[in-house]
């Protein structure tokens, strides 16, 4: 997989194998599973009595359809990106304007990751000792890491 | 010339409530530069500003980002939570 910045200030993403296919939807897969709701655990840290009923009323449904907003929207870039290659090249654009659906994206999938496997501090000192699905899992929040420190650097500006 | 008085009265209104503070907690997800981001995006803090929040939230576990009336108190804790990060509000003082 190409990552490589645009002159309009974005990014381009060019997958070149079946694995790299397979990551950039597991973006989405990861921040949907393990049952977690980021939501509900983001607005239940509101919990004074005089605000926590409104928030819970409010704003966590907010923030649910957000967050999931940004991850149909990605999921709908790379799979048209899939289906339409323009003369054998299948680009994804991650433009200045979509960089934090992107981030906001990769960041729910990180969190997931986080949450089911704690990987903590410092995951690679017990590298020997993961398992293959804990290790693929640590591997694929590196990649995300990787991706959002490249959209940090090159599309998300003030 | 005519005798007159001119009387100014000063009026403040201070309130009684006490602010609330919007606080920003460490997690193991969130990039250092993005939390500085997200703090210069929000409260308009310059660089230095945010940097300064940012490792306060990274080594002492959380940071005061601001403080003031609850409308905006709850607005910003809002917007920080929109960008993922684990925000909570309390009563100063």
């Amino acid at each position: 997989m190409n990552i490589a910045p645009t002159i309009e200030g974005g990014l381009r993403i060019d997958p070149e194998t079946a694995e790299d296919w397979q990551i950039l939807r597991a973006i989405a897969v990861d921040a949907n599973s393990h049952g977690i709701d980021l939501a509900n655990r983001l607005g239940g840290l509101i919990t004074d009595e005089t605000i926590a009923e409104d928030w819970q009323d409010i704003v966590v449904p907010d923030l649910r359809e957000m967050f999931m907003d940004d991850l149909n929207h990605i999921q709908a870039a790379i799979e048209t990106a899939s289906a339409f290659p323009k003369d054998g090249e299948t680009p994804i654009w991650i433009t200045r304007e979509d960089a934090f659906t992107w981030y906001s994206s990769l960041n729910q999938a990180r969190l997931a990751l986080e949450e089911k496997y704690n990987f903590g501090q410092d995951p690679e000192s017990d590298a020997g000792n993961l398992t293959p699905l804990r290790h693929e899992a640590l591997l694929r929040s590196h990649f995300y890491c990787a991706l959002q420190s490249f959209i940090l650097k090159h599309a998300l500006t003030l | 010339m005519p005798d007159t008085t001119t009387i100014t009265e000063t009026e403040t209104n201070v309130s009684t409530q006490a602010p609330w503070n919007v606080v920003v907690h460490d997690d193991p997800v969130n990039l250092m530069a993005y939390v500085t981001y997200v703090l210069m995006k929000i409260f308009g803090y310059n660089e230095k500003a945010a940097t300064a929040m940012m490792l306060q939230v990274h080594r002492q576990g959380l940071s005061i980002v601001w403080s003031g009336e609850l409308e905006k108190a709850e607005f910003y804790a809002q917007q920080l939570q929109f960008h993922q990060l684990k925000t909570t509000l309390e009563k100063a003082g």
